[in-house]
């Protein structure tokens, strides 16, 4: 059979089994499994047993359910009232202002938690009520929020980060601390957005609230003291190298249940719900990644990752159209598929074509991150507006129109990205020269 | 029988959360041990072995939950008979699925036993023993695919509605 003919059935038969609601993670198997027994003579159960447990096992992904079960306590605190209190008084005088709490707040919970959808809950739990009894426009609420709730992808930490880290075999506290300059730009890009509005809609703003004096506003925002301890902690330990991402998140979950036990949040109830959430979310990611090392075995047998780099090669793309294809490549499957299955099913096969145009695997992890963050607020399968559908009760439609100025605004981050590629890639630079 | 199971599911998931608190304790005991200047040989091992032990043992629970996650779009247009016939195809292909898994995780740990494979890291652990988990693991999620498929037959499947938990991955 010729490479193409092979090409076709395999991804023929992937579509099949996902588009007909087979389980993500098994349909991966599945599709592996008919590449093996076609192209290979290495009996496909037994490598299949040695691949996943190899891939289930090894200590670099530790640092995957430790994050998930550090942001899953910290889901279960008062954060979301304390948030909210502790950043509204410095916003007033902002154009825009409390809209502004949506932004901010996402940023810091993002440097808490690897999820997205965790951070718009987490944030709207509370500005949405207080930000719609303050007669805020409703569309603008629900577009920050859904906006900057993807922020939780980019600043680290973020599962798919570790995630993309795994699969592509790159330093995950590397990819961790690129990601903070890009996340601050894309967080600042969105509050000159809201500026920007503000200043030429000076009547669709409702007034502020009481103003403070300075220590009013320091004592409303003592309570967000051991969040920045934490997320300093936590990020300050990876950087200077103190800790590795494993590391840092045992001592992150450690400093959430510390929190937790400060607050007073801290139950055996919480306690136990928080891990079994944590323990449901990871068993449903490493059932993907499962499904998704056996693909990357099987595919490696069939050579499709290198003679799709040799194809590609051939067609003497520039690098900036490479990119950009990539990147609408992306967003078409995110259409239909999950951040973290997008990226274990394109990266075993992408990667050889990425190192192949001389693209830096760090930079290229967050330019993957920015493009499922554009997939995550794009219908019809966009994890923060389902999140923000339960919120606010609204239709699908209006809230994807209501975020559609913040995609935009990720396009621009994107092309800022392509353009600076140091944005990304200076502090880790710095990091290695340090270490 | 319902409640036999379903204890088998919970009591796995259960002995997955304890394997989670365990990868966070052989972190702390590695960065501790390195503090102290003692050096406690295998905690990054022991960490992934726990890691393979939450995921594998907590895939039953987790599918009863509803938490696996799957492309509905196809499914969320479909009412009646046409739906019923793609979650019985669905869940024909994920207990095919669940049982060739199921078979070669038990068959891994038996030839490691048989051959008395050990770890190439420093824990020198004999591998069957961290293997038993994902034995373990598969073969529940193979009895919970059966057990799905068989409601579902039965017309007595009520799935719970997707999961917020899902949606909290990214």
């Amino acid at each position: 059979m010729s490479d193409l003919a092979i090409t076709l059935l395999l991804v023929l038969s992937l579509f099949a089994l996902l588009g007909t609601g087979v389980w993500i993670g098994l349909s991966l198997t599945g599709v592996a499994w008919i590449g093996m027994q076609l192209f290979s003579s290495r009996p496909a159960g037994d490598a299949m047993a040695v691949t996943i447990w190899g891939s289930s096992s090894s200590w670099t992904l530790t640092a995957l359910p430790l994050f998930i079960w550090m942001g899953e306590i910290l889901f279960r605190t008062r954060l979301s009232q304390d948030m909210f209190r502790g950043l509204a008084p410095w916003m007033n005088q902002l154009p825009g202002r409390l809209l502004h709490t949506n932004i901010i707040g996402c940023a810091i919970f993002a440097a808490v938690s690897g999820s997205s959808a965790a951070t718009v809950a987490t944030i709207g739990k509370m500005s949405l009520p207080e930000l719609e009894k303050r007669g805020y426009p409703p569309d603008k609420t629900v577009g920050t929020l859904a906006g900057a709730g993807t922020l939780g992808l980019l600043i680290p930490p973020s599962i798919i980060m570790i995630v993309y880290g795994v699969t592509a075999d790159v330093s995950i506290a590397q990819l961790f601390i690129a990601g903070v300059f890009p996340g601050m730009m894309l967080a600042a890009l969105f509050m000159g957005y809201v500026i920007v509005w503000a200043l030429l809609n000076p009547s669709k703003v409702p007034p502020a609230d009481r103003l403070m004096s300075f220590t009013e506003k320091l004592r409303e925002s003592r309570s967000l003291i051991p969040v920045v301890i934490l997320i300093i902690a936590v990020l300050g330990s990876i950087y200077t190298g103190v800790a590795t991402a494993t590391e840092a998140a045992a001592i992150g979950v450690v400093g959430a249940l510390v929190i937790s036990l400060l607050q007073g949040s801290l139950t055996w109830e919480t306690f136990r719900t928080s891990l079994m959430g944590a323990t449901r979310l990871y068993c449903m990611i490493a059932l993907i990644l499962a499904g998704a090392a056996f693909l990357t075995l099987s595919m490696g047998y069939i050579g499709l990752p290198r003679h799709l780099a040799e194809w590609i090669g051939s067609l003497g793309l520039s690098q900036f159209w490479l990119i950009m294809s990539l990147a609408a490549f992306f967003v078409l499957l995110g259409c239909f598929l999950d951040g973290i299955s997008m990226v274990v099913l394109t990266m075993g096969v992408l990667l050889p074509t990425v190192t192949g145009a001389g693209i830096d695997l760090i930079w290229f992890g967050i330019f993957v991150v920015f493009v499922v963050e554009m997939a995550q607020i794009t219908p019809p399968i966009g994890f923060n507006l389902f999140v923000l559908q339960g919120m606010t009760g609204r239709q699908l439609p209006w809230i994807a129109r209501s975020t559609l100025p913040m995609f935009w605004l990720m396009v621009l981050a994107v092309l800022l990205l392509y353009m600076v590629p140091e944005i990304a890639t200076w502090l880790p630079q710095q990091m290695r020269r340090s270490a | 029988m319902r409640r036999t199971l379903d204890l088998l599911y919970d009591a796995a998931a259960w002995v997955a959360a304890a394997s989670l608190v365990g990868v966070l304790a052989m972190v702390l005991t590695a960065i501790i041990s390195r503090q102290v200047g003692i050096h406690v040989a295998g905690t990054g091992e022991y960490a992934g072995y726990l890691m393979a032990s939450a995921g594998f043992l907590a895939l039953a629970h987790t599918l009863k939950h509803n938490e696996h996650i799957r492309v509905t779009l196809l499914l969320q247009v479909l009412r009646g008979r046409g739906r019923a016939a793609f979650e019985v195809w669905g869940l024909s292909i994920g207990t095919l699925l669940a049982g060739a898994f199921a078979f070669y995780s038990v068959k891994l740990a038996w030839d490691s036993h048989v051959f008395n494979d050990i770890s190439t890291g420093n824990d020198a652990t004999p591998l069957w023993i961290p293997q038993l988990s994902m034995a373990v693991g598969t073969v529940i999620l193979l009895v919970a695919f059966i057990d799905e498929l068989v409601l579902q037959l039965l017309g007595r499947r009520t799935p719970a509605p997707a999961g917020s938990e899902a949606q909290r991955i990214e």
